[in-house]
C-alpha cells in the first residue's frame, strides 16, 4: 500500500518548488513523479518516467510549453502527448505515445496530486508556506507522533514518500518560517532517532 | 596556463568550469589517475609531491591546490567570482572541501573503486547536503540564487555543484533536495558552462 490511499489529494510540492524552465522530482507512494510549470503558470505531474526508454523527465529540460526527455530529446506538451521525435522529424507521432500524466490540484500555495482524488484537496488556514522536511519514517509513524504532541501554530500534511519515509508539508500561521524549521527538524530528529 | 588534470575527478572539473565560465584558455594535460595511477610517476611527483590533481602552471606560478586554483582564476580574470568583502567565502569554501571529502569521496569508492569507507562518507554527506538545502532554501526567500550574497555567483558555487551535482553517482539522493536542484540547473545555465560524466549539460537548441 505504501501509505498511499485512492482518493485523497497529497501535497506533493509548494508552489515555489516550480520556477520556470525547472523539472521538479519527488515521489509519491513509491511513484517516482516529475513536475514542471508551463508558460500559462498551469502545473504538470507526471510519472518521471520517458515513454521512450524510461529515462527519468526530471533529468530532461523544459522548453516553453514541452517537456524534453534528457535522453533522445523526445518533446512532450502539456497534455502529455509527445509532440516531437528528432530521429524522425518527418513523423506524425502516434497519440499512443504518452506520458503518464496524474491529477493536479493548486491550493494554499502547495501542489497536490493523488490516485483519483476526490472533491477538492484539504482547505489550510492562511499563513506561509513552510520548508518540507523529509523523515524516514512511515507516514503512520509521523501522523500518530503529530498527533500525540501537535506542533503548535503549524498546519501540517504528510507526503508518503514510500513505505519508510515521509515528507511533512504545511502552513506556518504565524509566518514565522524560521521557527517552523527548527520545530520540524526537532521533530525529525526525534522520530529518526527513536527508530 | 597549463592544466594537469583527470577529467573525472571534480576539483580538476571545477577549475575546467571556472575557465569556460570567464572565458578562460586552458592548455589541458590530461593524467590517467584510476586507474593508471599516472600522478604517481616520478615526473608528476617532481611537479606535485603530494601527486594530487589538479596542479596549475600559470607562467611563474604552480598551484597545486584546486581551491587556490579557482581563487588565482577570479583573482586574474573577474573578481566579481571572489567576493572577499563576503568572510561567508571562507566558510564555503571549507563546505566544498567538506563535500568532498564525504560526497566526492562516496562517488570516488563507488564509480572507481578508490578505497574508503563509502557509508561514513554518505553520513557525512547526507549532513552537509542537508544544511546547504537548508540554507538555499532560506537563501531563496529573500532573493538569493548564489550561495554568497549579491547577484553574481562565486567560486564557492562552482566548487560546491562540482561535488553536489555528480552526487547520484556515490549514492546519495538530490530528491528530497528541491533548492539544491534549482541552484544545480542555475549553475547549468550559466554561460560558459561545461560537464562532466555525471553531470547533464544544458541540451542543445533550446533556444535560450
Ligand atoms: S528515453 Fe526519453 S527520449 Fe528516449
Amino acid at each position: 500500500m505504501n501509505g498511499l490511499q485512492a482518493g485523497v489529494w497529497y501535497a506533493i510540492a509548494a508552489e515555489h518548488d516550480l520556477p520556470k524552465d525547472h523539472v521538479y522530482r519527488t515521489m509519491l507512494g513509491g511513484h517516482e513523479l516529475a513536475a514542471w510549470r508551463s508558460t500559462d503558470g498551469g502545473v504538470h505531474v507526471w510519472e518521471d518516467r520517458c515513454p521512450h526508454r524510461g529515462v527519468r523527465f526530471s533529468l530532461g529540460e523544459v522548453v516553453g510549453d514541452e517537456l524534453r526527455c534528457q535522453y533522445h530529446a523526445w518533446r512532450f506538451g502539456k497534455t502529455g502527448a509527445c509532440t516531437f521525435i528528432p530521429a524522425q522529424p518527418d513523423l506524425k507521432v502516434p497519440r499512443t505515445i504518452h506520458a503518464a500524466v496524474w491529477p493536479v490540484a493548486l491550493s494554499a500555495g502547495l501542489v497536490w496530486s493523488g490516485i483519483e482524488p476526490i472533491g477538492a484537496p484539504p482547505a489550510l488556514p492562511p499563513g506561509a508556506v513552510l520548508r518540507a522536511i523529509p523523515i524516514a519514517r512511515p507516514a503512520a509513524s509521523v501522523a500518530h507522533a503529530l498527533v500525540k504532541e501537535p506542533l503548535a501554530g503549524l498546519a501540517l500534511v504528510l507526503q508518503p514518500l514510500d513505505e519508510t519515509a515521509t515528507i511533512v508539508r504545511g502552513i506556518a500561521l504565524d509566518d514565522d518560517l524560521v521557527r517552523a524549521d527548527h520545530a520540524l527538524l526537532a521533530l525529525r530528529r526525534r522520530l529518526e532517532q527513536a527508530a | 596556463m597549463i592544466l594537469y588534470d583527470a577529467h573525472h575527478l571534480a576539483p580538476c572539473y571545477a577549475v575546467r568550469l571556472l575557465a569556460g565560465c570567464l572565458g578562460a584558455t586552458l592548455d589541458l594535460k590530461p593524467l590517467d589517475v584510476y586507474p593508471g595511477h599516472a600522478n604517481q610517476t616520478e615526473a608528476f611527483l617532481a611537479l606535485n609531491p603530494l601527486g594530487t590533481l589538479p596542479v596549475l602552471v600559470d607562467g611563474p606560478c604552480l598551484i597545486t591546490d584546486w581551491l587556490e586554483a579557482l581563487a588565482h582564476l577570479a583573482l586574474t580574470h573577474d573578481r566579481a567570482w571572489f567576493p572577499a568583502e563576503h568572510a561567508a567565502l571562507i566558510g564555503w569554501l571549507g563546505m566544498a572541501r567538506d563535500l568532498g571529502a564525504s560526497a566526492g569521496a562516496a562517488r570516488l569508492i563507488d564509480t572507481f573503486g578508490a578505497p574508503g569507507d563509502a557509508a561514513a562518507a554518505r553520513a557525512q554527506a547526507n549532513a552537509l547536503l542537508d544544511e546547504v538545502e537548508r540554507r538555499m532554501w532560506f537563501g531563496e526567500r529573500i532573493g538569493q540564487d548564489w550561495l554568497i550574497e549579491g547577484p553574481h555567483p562565486s567560486i564557492a558555487d562552482l566548487a560546491c555543484f562540482v561535488f553536489i551535482a555528480p552526487c547520484e553517482d556515490g549514492g546519495l539522493s538530490l530528491r528530497d533536495r528541491p533548492a539544491l536542484r534549482r541552484w544545480c540547473d542555475r549553475v547549468r545555465f550559466l554561460p560558459g558552462f561545461v560537464s562532466m560524466s555525471g553531470v547533464f549539460p544544458p541540451m542543445a537548441n533550446t533556444g535560450r
